[in-house]
Formats: C-alpha cells, sequence, structure tokens
C-alpha cells in the first residue's frame, strides 16, 4: 500500500478544493455578502493544508489498483468534509451533519437538500453548492490528472476508480491527455448552456448557477420551485442539456474527430435516447388529463423523463401528484440512470444492457446447453471479466439499496418514502416520492438516516467498489503493514 | 520537452515492447500498442501511459482503430518474423508511418537489404543479430566487460573493472589523460552509484570505468594497466538457437573455434549443415557431467544461450567454478538487475535492450531537427546513463565555438570528436566543426539533438 501517495493525493485534493472555494469568494464579492470572509478564510486554510502536506512529493508514484480505490474514497470524503465546512461555519445551515449532507449531495451530484428555503440562502453559499456540482460530475481527480503530470501509467487506475461505467477507456493514449479532452468538452458543454440562458433573459448569476448544476447532473436549483417557474424556453433549454450531460462522452469525442459514424453507432447512446422517448410518450399519454394544453404535457413529461434519467433532479412540476404509473416510470428511471462515461448517476443504460443480454444468452442456454455465445456490443464481444464485473455489481447495488433501505425504515415513514428517499440518493437523483418529493426535502430526517443517506450517495457516485473496499478488513491490515516499511525508510534516507 | 511527441503504434506486447513502451512514453510519446492477446494489452494499460488496442495488427479494421492514419511510426514485434513483415507491409499502404520490423530468421536476414526496400520499411531489427555481434566484440577483447561501437566502427568505449592493485588504484583521472594519449574515462560505477567523473576524481580498486578511445589507443592503454588484450582461441556456446548460430557464425570467421551444445538432434543437423567448421554435440547442456566431457574446464570463453535465462546464470556461475573462461551471459526476459549486478556473471549481454537502443535512436533521429543528427545511442550502465554519438550539420548552435566557451549541462561529458575519421579526445580549446560527429556521454535521458547538452 503506497500509503505516501495516497497522502500526496489527498493533499492536493485539498489544495484544488480551496482554489475552487475561490469561486464562490468573487460571487461574494460582486454581491457584497459577508459570508464571503468566511469562504476565504476556509479556502485560504484548505489550500495551505493541502499545500504543507503534498509538499514532499512520494518516491514512489506507482498507484495499484487498491491506492487507486482508496485513495479515491478517502478524497471523495475529504472533499465532503471540507465542502461542508464553509456551510456550517457561516451558520446558514446550522448543523454539522446538514451541512455534511448538503455538500456530499453537492460533490456527487445528487442535489437532495436539507434547506427548506433555497432562497434565503446567500448568494455565496448557492453558487458554492453549484460549484460542488460542476467538479462533482467529471470528478476531483479527472481534474488533477488533467493538471498534474504523471509518470508512469499507473494513474490510470484513479481514473477507473472515478469514472462511471462498467468499463473506462483512455480516448487517447495519454491519460493526461484524455482528462483534458473530457473536461474540455464538459466546460465547453456548461458554458454553451450558460450561454444559452443568457439569451433567454436570465440573469447572469442564475444562468452560471443552473448551468452547472445540470453539468454534474446535480440538481440544487437557486429557487424554492426549482425550475417550476422558469419560462418554456428556460425548460426546453435545460431539458436538452440535461439529456447532452447524461450521453457517453466518447460520443462527443467521435464527433470532435469526425467520426460521426462511429458515434451514431454506440448503442448505449441510442438506447439510452430511445429510454427517454420512449418513457416520455408513455408518461405523457398517462398524464394528458390533468393539462389542458399538449404543449405543457410533453414539456412537462419529457422535461421530467430528462431530469430523472440523467440523475439530475430538477423538477418543473410536483411529479409526485402523478398518478402511479408516471411515477413507477419515473423510479424505473432513477434506477436506469444515464450513460456510463456521463456524469449520470444510477445503475447505467451499459450494464443494463449487458445485463439484458446475459438474461438472453441464459435463456439461449436453456434451449441449447451446448451452445456457446458471446456477449456483444457495438460490434465488439464483451469479455467474461466485464460481464462478471457487471453482474457482481447488480448485487452489491441491490444488497447496499436493501441494507439502506431498512437502515431508513428504522424511521417508521411509509414505504414509499422510504424506498424511494434511498433510490433517489444512490443513483445520485435528489428528489424521490412522497415525503421527499419535489414539493419537499430531506431536512425532516434522523441523524442516522442522513448518515446512511450521505453513505448512499458516495457508494452510488464511485460505483459502490470504491467506497466498499473500505471496510474490508484486509485493507487496514494492509495499510498497517506497509505504514511501517513505507514511513521508515523516507525518514531515514532524508 | 516542449515538442510534440511522435504517434507510435507497436504492434506485439511483449518483452521488446514492455521495454521500450515505458521509455517511449517517457520521452513524451503517444503510444499504442496493438496484440490480439486482451489480458497483456491489459497489463500494458495498467502500467504504462499507453493505449491499448485488442486485434490481429495486420488488419485494417485493428489497425485503424489504432489510429494508423495518423501513426508517425510503426513498429511490428510479434513472435513471427512473417507476421511483423505483413504488418509493416499493410501499415504501408494506409498511413505514412515509418515502419520498423523485427526479423529474426537468418534466412531472411540474408535478404535484409533487399526486404528493406522492397517493403518500403524504416529499419529492420535483428535483436539476436545485434546481441551476438556484441558477444563478439567481448570474446575479442575478454578483459572488456562491455564494448560499443562509435563512428563506423573508428572508435569505442569499452567497460572494465579495476581489479585489487592495479595501476589504476588511487588514482586521478587528470593523471590518467597525462599518462596515456588519447583515452577518456567518462563514465564510474562504485557502489552502485553512477559518476560522470571530473579530472580530481580518484579511482578505486572494484570501480567499474567506461573507457572512449580508438581500438589503437585503448589497446595500449590496456597494455599500460597490464591488462590482457588478447581475444579467445576457442568458445563453447551452450544451446543451439538462432543467436548460437549468428555468433557462431561470426566467430567461426574469425577463426575461432566453437564447440555447440544442443539438445535437439534434428536441429544439431541442422546447425551442422549450416556451419560445417563447428563442433556440434548433442547433448543437454545442463548435464554437468556432459559439459565436463565436453572439455569446460579448460575452455576459454563460455557463451550460454540457452532460452532460459535461469539456466544460462547458472552455467556461468558452474564455467566460473570450474574453469577461467571468460563467460558471457545472455538475458532475455528477466528484470532482476540488482540480484543479477550482485553474482558477479562477468559480462552480461540484454538483447532486448540492444533492440531498445536502436528503436530510440531511430525515434529521436526522427524526432530531432536538421541542425544535427543521432548517429548512435547506447545506454550504459542499466540504462542509468547514456553515450550518444551525433553528426553535427550545417547551422548547429555549437559549430566554432572553443569548447570551454559552451556552457554544458551538468553530468554531460563530451567522448570523442570525429573529425574527418580522426578521432579527438577533446580539450577545452578544441572546436567542433560543421560535419564532426561527437560522443557524449550523460545522465540525461532523452536527447535528441546536440543542442540538448547546452544549458
Amino acid at each position: 500500500m503506497n500509503i505516501s501517495m495516497i497522502r500526496y493525493i489527498l493533499g492536493k485534493v485539498a489544495l484544488v478544493i480551496g482554489v475552487i472555494m475561490l469561486i464562490p469568494c468573487i460571487c461574494a464579492m460582486c454581491y457584497q455578502e459577508k459570508e464571503g470572509i468566511t469562504y476565504v478564510i476556509v479556502a485560504s486554510s484548505l489550500m495551505l493544508a493541502g499545500f504543507l502536506i503534498a509538499l514532499v512529493k512520494p518516491a514512489n508514484t506507482t498507484i495499484y489498483l487498491k491506492e487507486g480505490l482508496v485513495s479515491t474514497s478517502m478524497s471523495w470524503i475529504l472533499m465532503s468534509i471540507c465542502g461542508a465546512l464553509p456551510m456550517f461555519l457561516t451558520g446558514e445551515i446550522p448543523g454539522f451533519i446538514d451541512a455534511l449532507f448538503e455538500s456530499a449531495s453537492g460533490f456527487t451530484t445528487t442535489g437532495a437538500s436539507v434547506v427548506n428555503n433555497v432562497e434565503g440562502l446567500s448568494h455565496t453559499t448557492l453558487m458554492w453548492r453549484s460549484t460542488t456540482h460542476l467538479i462533482g460530475g467529471m470528478g476531483v481527480l479527472v481534474f488533477l490528472l488533467a493538471l498534474l503530470p504523471t509518470k508512469g501509467g499507473s494513474q490510470v487506475n484513479l481514473m477507473k476508480a472515478e469514472s462511471p461505467g462498467p468499463v473506462v477507456g483512455k480516448l487517447v493514449p495519454k491519460l493526461r491527455q484524455t482528462a483534458k479532452i473530457l473536461y474540455f468538452i464538459y466546460l465547453g458543454l456548461t458554458a454553451l448552456e450558460a450561454i444559452f440562458l443568457l439569451l433567454g433573459g436570465y440573469s447572469l448569476f442564475e444562468a452560471v448557477n443552473t448551468a452547472f448544476a445540470t453539468a454534474g447532473t446535480g440538481g440544487f436549483g437557486i429557487r424554492n420551485d426549482s425550475l417550476a417557474s422558469y419560462s418554456l424556453y428556460g425548460k426546453w433549454v435545460v431539458a436538452i442539456f440535461m439529456i447532452l450531460f447524461g450521453v457517453n462522452f466518447n460520443f462527443y469525442y467521435f464527433l470532435i474527430m469526425r467520426q460521426f459514424r462511429k458515434s451514431f453507432e454506440m448503442g448505449e447512446v441510442r438506447t439510452y435516447l430511445l429510454i427517454i422517448l420512449a418513457s416520455t410518450a408513455v408518461i405523457a399519454v398517462n398524464i394528458c388529463h390533468m393539462y389542458s394544453s399538449l404543449g405543457m404535457t410533453i414539456t412537462d413529461s419529457f422535461f421530467q423523463v430528462a431530469s430523472i434519467i440523467t440523475t439530475t433532479g430538477f423538477s418543473t412540476t410536483n411529479f409526485d401528484c402523478w398518478p402511479t404509473l408516471s411515477r413507477l416510470i419515473l423510479l424505473g428511471l432513477m434506477f436506469c440512470g444515464a450513460c456510463a462515461g456521463s456524469t449520470g448517476g444510477g445503475i447505467k443504460v451499459s450494464r443494463l444492457m449487458i445485463g439484458s443480454k446475459t438474461l438472453g444468452k441464459q435463456f439461449s442456454l436453456l434451449l441449447h446447453p451446448k451452445n456457446i455465445k458471446k456477449i456483444q456490443s457495438d460490434g465488439k464481444a464483451i469479455d467474461h471479466d466485464t460481464v462478471r464485473s457487471v453482474n457482481t455489481f447488480f448485487v452489491a447495488f441491490m444488497t447496499v439499496y436493501i441494507l439502506s433501505v431498512l437502515a431508513v425504515a428504522i424511521e417508521g415513514r411509509d414505504i414509499v418514502t422510504t424506498i424511494s428517499s434511498v433510490a433517489a440518493t444512490i443513483n445520485n437523483i435528489g428528489p424521490g416520492l412522497s415525503e421527499v418529493g419535489p414539493a419537499f426535502n430531506f431536512s425532516g430526517f434522523t441523524i442516522l438516516s442522513k448518515l446512511v443517506f450521505i453513505f448512499d450517495m458516495l457508494a452510488g457516485r464511485l460505483e459502490l467498489f470504491p467506497i466498499l473496499i473500505l471496510f474490508h478488513p484486509m485493507l487496514y491490515r494492509n495499510i498497517a503493514a506497509s505504514a511501517k516499511t513505507d514511513y521508515i525508510d523516507p525518514i531515514k534516507s532524508r | 520537452m516542449s515538442k510534440r511527441g511522435l504517434r507510435i503504434i507497436i504492434v506485439g506486447a511483449g518483452k521488446i515492447a514492455r521495454t521500450i513502451v515505458s521509455q517511449l512514453v517517457d520521452e513524451g510519446h503517444d503510444v499504442t500498442v496493438v496484440d490480439i492477446n486482451p489480458v497483456v494489452i491489459d497489463e500494458f494499460t495498467q502500467s504504462c501511459d499507453c493505449m491499448g488496442v485488442v486485434g490481429n495488427g495486420a488488419t485494417y479494421a485493428t489497425l485503424k482503430e489504432a489510429g494508423i492514419a495518423t501513426a508517425d511510426m510503426f513498429i511490428a514485434v510479434t513472435q513471427s518474423d512473417e507476421l511483423n513483415l505483413l504488418c509493416c507491409t499493410i501499415a504501408k499502404q494506409f498511413g505514412d508511418a515509418a515502419t520498423i520490423a523485427r526479423v529474426r530468421n537468418p534466412e531472411y536476414n540474408r535478404e535484409v537489404g533487399y526486404l528493406r526496400d522492397k517493403l518500403g520499411l524504416a529499419l529492420i531489427i535483428n535483436p539476436e543479430l545485434e546481441a551476438t555481434k556484441e558477444i563478439a566484440r567481448i570474446l575479442f577483447l575478454p578483459t572488456a566487460l562491455e564494448i560499443n561501437s562509435f563512428a563506423h566502427g573508428h572508435a569505442e568505449m569499452i567497460k572494465l573493472k579495476i581489479p585489487e592493485g592495479n595501476l589504476l588504484d588511487g588514482k586521478a583521472i587528470a593523471y590518467v589523460g597525462q599518462k596515456s594519449e588519447g583515452v577518456l574515462i567518462c563514465a564510474v560505477e562504485r557502489n552502485g552509484q553512477l559518476v560522470i567523473p571530473h579530472g580530481d576524481f580518484v579511482l578505486k580498486s572494484g570501480d567499474v570505468i567506461s573507457i572512449a578511445a580508438t581500438r589503437k589507443n585503448y589497446l595500449s592503454f590496456l597494455k599500460l594497466i597490464g591488462f590482457n588484450t588478447k581475444g579467445v582461441r576457442d568458445t563453447m556456446i551452450a544451446g543451439g538457437g538462432i543467436a548460437s548460430y549468428y555468433l557462431a557464425d561470426q566467430l567461426l570467421k574469425s577463426g575461432i573455434a566453437v564447440k555447440i551444445i544442443e539438445r535437439d538432434p534434428v536441429r544439431c543437423n541442422e546447425l551442422s549443415d549450416l556451419l560445417p567448421k563447428a563442433t556440434i554435440i548433442n547433448g543437454d547442456a545442463a548435464d554437468k557431467e556432459l559439459l565436463l566431457e565436453a572439455g569446460i574446464h579448460h575452455a576459454q570463453s563460455f557463451v550460454p544461450l540457452t532460452g532460459i535465462d535461469e539456466e544460462n546464470i547458472v552455467l556461468t556461475l558452474f564455467a566460473k567454478e570450474v574453469s577461467s573462461a571468460k563467460a558471457v551471459t545472455k538475458i532475455t526476459k528477466i528484470n532482476f538487475s540488482e540480484v543479477i549486478n550482485k553474482l558477479d556473471l562477468g559480462s552480461v549481454i540484454y538483447p532486448k535492450l540492444i533492440t531498445a537502443e536502436t528503436i530510440l535512436r531511430y525515434v529521436r533521429a526522427k524526432k530531432a531537427t536538421i541542425g544535427s543528427n543521432l548517429e548512435t545511442l547506447y545506454q550504459i550502465f542499466d540504462a542509468r546513463a547514456e553515450a550518444l554519438e551525433f553528426s553535427v550539420n550545417k547551422g548547429s548552435a555549437i559549430i566554432n565555438i572553443p569548447l570551454k566557451d559552451l556552457k554544458f549541462k551538468k553530468d554531460v561529458l563530451i567522448g570523442f570528436i570525429n573529425h574527418k575519421d580522426t578521432i579527438i579526445i577533446p580539450s577545452g580549446n578544441d572546436i567542433i566543426q560543421e560535419g564532426d560527429s561527437v560522443m557524449v556521454v550523460t545522465t540525461h535521458h532523452g536527447f535528441t539533438e546536440i543542442e540538448d547538452i547546452l544549458l
């Protein structure tokens, strides 16, 4: 276990978070808010601490998979705690667990909130919440990889641990270049959305915040009614950009590289768009009796479908009032999630595709027991390890989900609330149904439930295993063993 | 390095690929590795910052995915000579990459020039042949641990270990320079530490030193310090593979008697057809009795070339035990240089490093500007230092300036200047002229042009 390297990465993460916390500080300057002082203090202490922690570069920078997983999950826990500090210290969110919930919800791009009156928060804090979405969407370690010169190839393990999807590949041979391309596409799309919103007459503050929250498929709104009071134009811009951010980023890379054929032949993207269209259609038919105009019906059903499948969690209406069929479709979409390699959460369309193909294979095996069949995706056979990892992911996901539901059930709320609140957090959506529906929030839960939700959000964002490995006793024996060797040597040599 | 790296595709994820990929990536190139086996591709992408493509490197679809259209260089190093040539031929059809193929079979090797021209290859590499050339050079001068040749053979760099009680023990390098003309000590390894020495560096017994000089000068220098300069008269080779054939062929041409021990009777017959002058013994080289019977205890030199590194090492240790034979050990695969260095094997040859040197030289030369051209590259002392030879062309920044006025980087030493085939061991007043070639020893890596030695 390369503990020095984990320390180094954590130090760099603290530094980056400190620097990014300057964005709300700028906002505080514009609006002359006193909260900015707290943010500046927290930001500078984070930068100082991060700088000191990462001052000594470890001699051995090799990261194996286990270090990649551990440093990723530790980074995200560290980020959540750092992000909670200013919100707690300004007193805008009085309880620390509440602040931690809000911060974790931001970084994991969940968008579930404990704040009853969002409009009562300072601009600085609103900006910070949206910024956590932006950095959490693509991932802070990918950001680090884009900035830091890396030697050797082992850093790919960091990206693997942080990026969603069953298979994480590089776009170009250089990891750093890949990370740069991903951030370039990501920030480019974000800027584009902000420009579209500005053209729609929204203030710069609102356009930037909404764009940040859409980019990470987060869902923190800056109005109490989320996006319900937006104009038709605003709703459609946000809806379309939500869908764009839910697409596998390889799609955009192929577009940029002018490999149009390759991008449009991506089976996952096609299925993803198909699911959106089908769900929208069914829901529109199901709810049309509640609306007077067809336009509004389609706008609302499309927006809600886009918001839930990309795991953003914006809402334009209280979909909890919709008929059971529509609500259940939305609940299903929560689990479905967006494409692999996007900023969205959930199980991911590609995993569902592999899963359903495995199921089909099982059926054909029942008919022809000696049949040999490889599961294919985009014209390529998927190797057995990937299929197995998808299957284990389902198992792990369901285990974590059920245990979390049981833990939250201690509170004794109704079944729909309990089930959907966990679904909304583990899939990084935000609003659920019933008592956690769009009209409500998570402030009423007990500390225990909130901790479970925080865990679920992190586990969901990092796709379970980086977080789950922290619970493996072997890991700590490993750390203890290498703490002896790692930490004695460098001191002696210096 | 500010310049953009080259886009390089490597087909065949084997030992050579492993050696060159990490070096090429460290030098800033974009490397894509192609292999049919997804498991090794996975290992590569885990351990190196490179891209992996699974597929047959001789098909257009795979090459397209690997980016053949924009590649600058294409290197085929699969197991099979024929596949390598086919890959390169196909790659040539779809892109404008310089192609390099590994071809080992002696039958193809005879037509290597023809193959290269007709197939439009930039380079054909033959690790076995190159390795045995190096082995042969050592056998001609068995007191040296390693011999590298520069300037088309006009100058050489030899590595040797200073024995107990030698003349050089306790002498400063400046003193050595006064005593013998035209000899320069370029690098010293002491207790595992590599030093590019200054004149006041004091040598000790047990140091391993590298000397640059012409053949004539270093031979008289070796005589002066009491080293034997005679070549061996006979050689025993364990194993009868391709490398053994190449080595035996070269040695026999120089009149050295060769004894080959080979396990497989069919191969023995082939060898006796190919090498009528050699003594071929059919038997297991790992059999102690057989080795003794074949006369290992009075052999002058012993070269184990079995395909198994561990066996080679044990055989060398055994030969050292029972005889005073000069042993040269070939190590193809294993990667524990720390341990191997402690074993006192004498000369050790790493074919994969020799191949890597050739490829790196080509890649760097391709990247360099027109001011100079990298002619030769050797990685010395376990690739901790490099010995490079540049030919200096018109327009280079270092022409016609006395060396004492040039600001060199730390740990850079000019070994010699080759001025119209005269080797000059430079002093501060010497100048480099257009058309000269310059040999540089440095612990820096990745020099592509002569100006890189300047601050």
